[in-house]
């Protein structure tokens, strides 16, 4: 282990909580607001909650959508979000911790990708986690629920997109749904953290300040984000998580992630990985939504380490042998594998 | 008052008010400030003494004095206020909608025998919609839903008309009609409005780091790319053929006299990392203030020099530290500078061609 301080991230952590109407998220809410944590907390609400605690500031907002004009379809970001977050940060009083709580039907992507996009948020502000919320009694009906061809469905993509996952109202499911819930879960999202809970009732900590968006702890707080699940060819969203022991080399590397991002990024929710780079001493590290990438050197490989990369693609469609192939093909040494 | 200096130039008044200021707004001798918790200040230009005060209770915006300087609007999250100066009345409607700026129909230009039609008039955004009311808050007409939050308003034709920007279009209203009379279609979020005086020209600076630009006369787009971040704040000078523009460390001047900036490239004025104020100094000079988040405040000839060109300022006043929220000239011998510290402080530029 090194030693040397890192310099702290100052900016203030913010959680979104998303599921369907029903999962929860008013209890978890109240919950966290009435927990005595000492946090100033603010919430920015776009369901039209009851939630009304004197130490925390609630606003309402109302989705907005807008996509941006640099030749990404897929680049979204929320307009009423940037306002209300930008208006926070100008006030005097500073706040701990900021949750945002979606409608049941909210897409999460425009939701990160604000993050990344606006750099007035992004100098003040860091996306914590993506905490979903699912009912365990009734998720299975969401999830088999029939969109219309170019819809998507919401219970899904929001499965899809968590970093933590609080499976509601287990006392309300019996074990063989349980662990069909669980199982569907895995298929889509196999590295997501699952909590089951009751009432909501669960150990803040597991949900708040978590840094799932944060480099330095892509994949070192979730060892099990590899974790294969049996294939699932029905499904059209999953996880592929690859894990190829060698060395990579850097320009294979990026022909092939700006390639794979521009033309799947549409389909790619999101993606994280660590990564051997030929000839240099650290890890890379990056993480995306969908054709946002963000990436940076972490920390040094241990002496007598096993150079290896691990990823992980979590979209629709996923083309499972075409990524482990592809992928090989960019280490350096890739003649001499194949 | 005492009279420091700050930089060479004569500090004629400096207070400290009990909120993070956001925005300014100065006409006539009043200076208004407001806080993003919303507390309004109006304040006596020449002294910096309170003249009257107001709250908007679910915090403030954007803070507008009438051309007249003899009332006041201030938009907020949750709605807007009106304030009356003949008897100090407050007005506070808080209607829950997101109320991002508001416009005083300005007369300049207009003369006096005609003034009734643009005079006294203010557009205040409320939500998707924009509502036109009388100086004392009543609503004569309003505006249909856009298809989004508005973010921008600003009067054109000496008040005939009413630009109004939201996420993908610029609308013009004319006075009684809910419809848009004409529409400027660009796909994107707009996030600020300037029209230029000569009312050939309407820019938006937009999320996607860009500003659009059309001609008035027929249409006719215009986009600026290029820059690293969203463009949140434009500016024409009094003379209508100088754009100034955020959205990167440089604040870039864009020259709009003759056919227009196509094809051409902006001075470039270096001296914040953040621009956070623009403030052209009224007249026809081409003397530009703006401010950064590092606190520091610079004063430049905008126009001098060639396109492309980058600029040193002609002065800077290094400030404290705290972040500049807002600038606004009281006329052109004074600027006043609030600082998200809860400092408002009046700068003396005594020469009416120097800076």
């Amino acid at each position: 282990m090194t030693t040397t301080p890192e310099p702290r991230d100052e900016r203030v952590p913010v959680t979104v909580l998303t599921g369907f109407l029903g999962s929860g998220k008013t209890t978890l809410l109240n919950r966290i607001l009435t927990e005595n944590h000492g946090l100033r907390i603010a919430v920015i609400e776009n369901e039209f909650g009851e939630v009304g605690i004197d130490d925390a500031l609630v606003l309402d907002a109302e989705e907005e959508i807008f996509e941006m004009n640099n030749g990404c379809i897929c680049c979204t970001v929320r307009g009423d979000l940037i306002r209300i977050l930008g208006a926070l940060m100008r006030r005097r009083e500073k706040f701990d911790h900021i949750l945002i709580e979606t409608t049941g039907l909210a897409d999460p992507a425009p939701v990160a990708q604000t993050f990344f996009m606006d750099d007035e948020i992004a100098a003040q502000l860091r996306l914590d986690a993506i905490v979903t919320l699912v009912d365990a009694a009734h998720v299975l009906q969401h999830l088999d629920e029939v969109k219309p061809e170019g819809v998507e469905n919401e219970a899904v993509e929001q499965i899809a997109f968590a970093d933590r996952l609080v499976l509601n109202k287990t006392d309300l499911a019996d074990e063989e749904t349980l662990g069909e819930v669980v199982r569907r879960v895995r298929t889509i999202n196999s590295g997501v953290r699952i909590i089951p809970a009751q009432h909501a009732e669960i150990d803040l900590q597991q949900v708040l300040d978590v840094g799932a968006f944060d480099l330095e702890r892509v994949l070192a707080d979730d060892p099990s984000f590899l974790t294969e699940t049996e294939h699932q060819h029905d499904t059209t969203v999953t996880s592929v998580g690859i894990d190829l022991p060698g060395e990579l080399d850097e320009n294979k590397l990026n022909a092939w992630l700006g390639t794979l991002l521009r033309t799947k990024g549409v389909d790619i929710f999101r993606s994280k990985g660590i990564l051997a780079l030929a000839g240099a001493p650290k890890q890379y590290v990056f993480q995306g939504v969908h054709m946002l990438l963000d990436g940076q050197f972490g920390r040094d490989w241990r002496d007598g380490e096993e150079r290896r990369n691990r990823l992980v693609f979590i979209g629709r469609n996923l083309d499972r042998q075409a990524l482990e192939r592809d992928f090989a093909a960019c280490l350096a040494t890739a003649g001499a594998v194949a | 008052m005492s009279t420091t200096v700050d930089s060479g130039l004569t500090v004629a008044w400096d207070i400290t008010v009990d909120d993070a200021p956001v925005a300014l707004s100065a006409r006539g001798d009043l200076v208004a400030v407001a806080g993003a918790e919303g507390t309004v200040r109006v304040l006596d230009a020449a002294m910096g003494a309170e003249m009257g005060a107001l709250e908007l209770p679910s915090g403030a915006l954007s803070v507008e004095l009438a051309p007249d300087a003899g009332h006041l609007a201030a938009t907020g999250p949750m709605g807007y206020a009106l304030w009356r100066r003949k008897d100090g009345r407050t007005t506070v409607r808080e209607s829950g909608a997101w109320s991002a700026a508001a416009a005083w129909a300005d007369p300049v230009g207009v003369p006096p025998a005609e003034r009734s039609r643009g005079w006294g008039r203010v557009a205040v955004a409320s939500g998707r919609r924009t509502l036109v009311l009388d100086a004392d808050g009543e609503e004569l007409w309003r505006t249909d839903p856009a298809a989004s939050t508005v973010t921008d308003l600003a009067w054109m034709r000496q008040g005939r008309r009413l630009a109004v920007a939201a996420y993908g279009a610029v609308h013009g209203h004319e006075r009684h009609t809910p419809k848009p009379v004409v529409t400027y279609p660009y796909v994107g979020s707009h996030l600020a409005l300037a029209v230029a005086p000569t009312g050939k020209w309407i820019c938006s600076g937009n999320q996607d780091a860009s500003i659009h630009i059309w001609r008035t006369r027929d249409g006719s787009e215009l986009t600026m790319s290029g820059y690293p971040e969203k463009v949140s704040r434009l500016a024409f000078d009094d003379t209508g053929f100088w754009l100034a523009a955020d959205g990167a460390p440089d604040v870039t001047v864009w020259d709009f006299s003759g056919k227009g900036p196509a094809g051409t490239a902006p001075r470039s004025l270096r001296c914040h990392e953040t621009v956070t104020a623009l403030a052209w100094r009224p007249g026809n000079g081409g003397h530009l203030a703006s401010g950064g988040a590092d606190g520091t405040v610079a004063l430049w000839y905008a126009t001098a020099g060639r396109p492309q060109q980058r600029l040193s300022p002609a002065r800077e006043l290094t400030g404290d530290g705290a972040g500049v929220a807002a600038l606004a000239w009281a006329g052109p011998h004074l600027l006043i500078a609030a600082y998200r510290d809860g400092r408002v402080r009046a700068y003396g530029v005594p020469s009416r061609t120097a800076l």
